[in-house]
């Protein structure tokens, strides 16, 4: 039947038959010769860029660890060089540098008011 | 299903032949549905190119023969909606140049270097095409799935993992918003009665 002949009824309807009318405008077309051709070579493309992506991933985060080792064992050496300081905190060690300036003790000094003021 | 899911795991096993069958056998198939979801034949290979690309790329993970379609076409509605989308935004950038494509198709059709009938569908599928502007490109594929491609409910909540009634909810919103524009409107299509 004439898709045309659909055109009449209640809004319903006439949507219904323009969208059947779409369906036969659109038929299923056929594919070109090319069509398999240029398939594979997107998928060869995709493949490549994303062995380039993940080489360049592999490659970060080979010299992520790289770095990560030179810093670990970069504290390490730090580590072993202080042992080899005195192991006094900070504040031993100021102590021991004023030591010789022995301050003594002093007496809390005692005003006497002045006999005048007695 | 118009394969053997031996085949799809022969293509998933990365056998090239395999997967060659598996594009013969549905291409046609997927080329009138995106046809039909997009409305512009002139990118209908290329949208399906993407999506048998990206079935390549995901054949790993399909673990059934009866998820196979349904996948298939998840795919397919994917690439059209993503197709629709930088369409969108190409047209919004290009307006001029729309215009002017309508004044060289208007002069072909006046010459008659245009087959007549293929100006007849032009014209239906740009009435239908301005009719779904009116509703998201998600909501445009979700009506040509159903109205146009003919798939039930049941097939649809198995492509878009939601349920039933949930689609039916946004199909009847979808449908509403067009039958407005159709009712406002209501201008004869080139070559066809009037639908008045």
């Amino acid at each position: 039947m004439d898709p045309q002949d659909h055109w009449t009824g209640n809004d319903e309807e006439r949507l219904d038959a323009l969208f059947a009318a779409y369906r036969s405008a659109c038929p299923d077309p056929e594919p070109t010769s090319g069509f398999m051709p240029q398939l594979w070579q997107k998928i060869e493309a995709r493949e490549r860029s994303s062995t380039i992506f993940s080489h360049l991933v592999r490659n970060l985060v080979t010299a992520a660890l790289a770095l990560s080792g030179i810093m670990a064992l970069a504290v390490s050496v730090s580590h072993s060089h202080a042992s080899t300081l005195p192991p006094e905190s900070y504040v031993e060690v100021l102590a021991e540098d004023h030591a010789s300036q022995d301050l003594g003790y002093f007496e809390p000094v005692q005003v006497e008011p002045a006999a005048d003021q007695r | 299903m118009l394969v053997d899911f031996e085949l799809v795991k022969r293509a998933r096993d990365g056998e090239g032949a395999a997967f060659n069958q598996l594009v013969a056998a549905y291409r046609k198939r997927i080329l009138g549905t995106i046809g039909r979801l997009i409305g512009h034949p002139e990118d209908v290979e290329d949208v399906a190119q993407e999506v048998f690309l990206r079935l390549y790329f995901s054949l790993d993970q399909l673990r059934s023969a009866e998820v196979f379609e349904p996948w298939l076409y998840r795919l397919t509605a994917n690439a059209a909606y993503d197709y629709l989308r930088k369409r969108r935004r190409r047209m919004e950038s290009r307006m001029a140049d729309l215009s002017e494509q309508q004044v060289v198709l208007a002069d072909a059709l006046a010459s008659g270097k245009v087959d007549r009938d293929e100006g007849q569908r032009k014209s239906i599928r740009d009435t239908v095409d301005s009719l779904l502007a009116g509703v998201s490109d998600e909501d445009r594929v979700l009506l040509m799935l159903k109205e146009v491609e003919g798939l039930s409910l049941k097939e649809l909540g198995k492509i878009y993992h939601v349920n039933e009634n949930a689609l039916k909810v946004r199909l009847f919103r979808a449908r509403q918003r067009v039958l407005k524009s159709f009712k406002a409107a209501r201008k004869p299509v080139a070559g066809l009665k009037s639908w008045r």
